[in-house]
């Protein structure tokens, strides 16, 4: 009630006040964000804040324009910067700013617009990719997954297609073809990407996985944690992270980022938890989860993989 | 008809809490029955580690489902779950073929277990819409559910993605509770 009635009151009085400080300090509010806010989520997440409250006809078509075309995962590399100067020369028209009285200010907004549409088109991208379903049949398919097992195994060849092998990494049986579920090709290619980029601290978070104590199954691991980073995708608490960490537009490949600092992390988590079996995992997983939360709320937040050796 | 109304005719057992255990191979189709009875998200699940546990409430009567995974290395875990079990819910894969003995010989080490004797059996056999899925009453006779005599038991086709078969499945499990 009192969420609702504050709410009511920020509507009545939001254009009065921007309208006292845009008097005040001759510059309008995305201006006074850009200039005031550090760089990386603190100013991308107060721009789309401003953004989304705009009651501007041509910012409010503006946005639906970018949503359109986010959602339809049309910004690449090569249509960007098309997108970018249509945009900001949009807003400066809008806003009535001086571009030359102004440099920085289109600079650092393109970026912004380039974070937050990035991020949507990233959740779009990791949505299409999580409802392909593994399928033994597609030779693709097969290829990926081959190259998870040398990628994690490059000295041990792996002896049959279907081998006892691929529970050392954690699947649940023989063929790991079913263990993808809900998760489909994503989780597979999240896997594939930690292997691949950080051998070295794959090789390690491997190790502690075989700990004889508090062993747990790397792979079905991983896929809980394709979850986990989904949701955070989706409901927006990743943004921090991926805003902070992005130089440029956000790809699939800062999910992937993402997703091996979480992997990382957690392993951190379960071996500081000391858990008795792995029937605990729904309980440490749901305290890791509420952490990562918690770091995601600040807006500095960046997470790293850290490369230290350790002796377990 | 939906949960709700199968809860609604349970009405004369106020305040009562069942516990059922949903146990059976990796990649049978727990979660997916569990989530399609919290009327959840089906389509993303992941391989369980651990349990998930629900709670579907109406009218004071409150079931607690709890979904133990079936990977190989935790099924010795299954029987920390075994207290106060009031239906034991089995989930078959139809389509696995290749390992229908094998969770044959999971359930028939169940049913030895003292802790679950006289508990009302319910077997799910699940994916019935994949097409090398056999039927239920094939099911039946590879579990030899026929020789069971020292408890009620059912056997149940359902499609768990689809929602189909499964609150039957229930329905049953609810009755025979009442029946005790």
């Amino acid at each position: 009630m009192i969420r609702y009635l504050w709410s009511l009151v920020c509507y009545f009085f939001r254009p009065w006040i921007k309208w006292f400080l845009r008097q005040t300090t001759q510059m309008c509010e995305l201006q006074r964000i850009c200039y005031g806010e550090p760089s990386g989520a603190p100013r991308a997440l107060a721009i789309e804040d401003s953004l989304r409250h705009s009651r501007d006809a041509t910012i409010k078509k503006l946005l639906i324009y970018l949503d359109d075309i986010s959602d339809k995962c049309e910004i690449t590399i090569e249509t960007e910067q098309e997108v970018l100067q249509e945009v900001i020369k949009t807003v400066l028209l809008t806003k009535k700013i001086n571009p030359v009285a102004h440099p920085d200010f289109a600079k650092s907004f393109g970026k912004c617009i380039e974070l937050i549409w990035g991020y949507r088109q990233l959740c779009v991208e990791c949505e299409e990719l999580r409802k392909i379903p593994y399928d033994a049949e597609n030779p693709e398919h097969e290829a990926l997954l081959m190259k998870l097992w040398d990628s994690l195994n490059p000295d041990e060849i792996l002896t049959s297609r279907v081998s006892k092998q691929w529970q050392h990494i954690g699947f649940q049986g023989d063929d790991p073809k079913t263990d993808f579920r809900g998760m489909g090709i994503l989780g597979l290619s999240n896997l594939i990407y930690f292997a691949q980029e950080y051998s070295g601290t794959v090789k390690q978070v491997l190790l502690h996985s075989l700990h004889p104590r508090y062993g747990y199954p790397f792979a079905i691991v991983g896929i809980n944690l394709t979850s986990m980073a989904l949701r955070l995708l989706r409901d927006g608490s990743a943004k921090t992270h991926i805003y902070n960490s992005s130089k440029t537009l956000p790809t699939i490949r800062a999910f992937h980022h993402f997703y091996c600092c979480l992997f990382y992390a957690f392993d951190g988590f379960w071996m500081q938890s000391k858990p008795n079996n792995m029937m605990e995992f729904s309980s440490v997983q749901e305290r890791f989860e509420s952490n990562i939360r918690a770091t995601l709320a600040s807006p500095t937040t960046v997470f790293r993989l850290n490369v230290s050796v350790d002796n377990v | 008809m939906g949960l709700l109304s199968i809860l609604r005719k349970l009405r004369s057992n106020p305040d009562k809490e069942l516990r059922l255990l949903l146990l059976g191979l990796d990649n049978a189709g727990k979660t997916t029955i569990l989530k399609s009875l919290a009327s959840e998200d089906v389509t993303q699940v992941t391989p369980t580690q651990g349990f998930n546990i629900k709670s579907v409430q109406s009218e004071g009567f409150k079931l607690n489902v709890w979904d133990i995974g079936g990977a190989r290395k935790i099924r010795p875990y299954w029987r920390n779950y075994f207290e106060n079990t009031d239906v034991l819910i089995y989930v078959v894969d139809s389509a696995d073929i290749k390992r229908l003995e094998e969770t044959g010989q999971e359930l028939s080490e169940l049913l030895l277990e003292d802790k679950l004797r006289a508990v009302p059996l319910l077997v799910y056999a699940n994916k019935q819409d994949l097409g090398q899925a056999v039927t239920a009453a094939e099911i039946a006779e590879g579990l030899g559910l026929h020789n069971i005599k020292d408890r009620d038991w059912q056997i149940q086709s359902c499609i768990a993605t689809e929602g189909k078969g499964v609150k039957e499945g229930l329905e049953w499990a609810c009755k025979s509770i009442k029946k005790k």
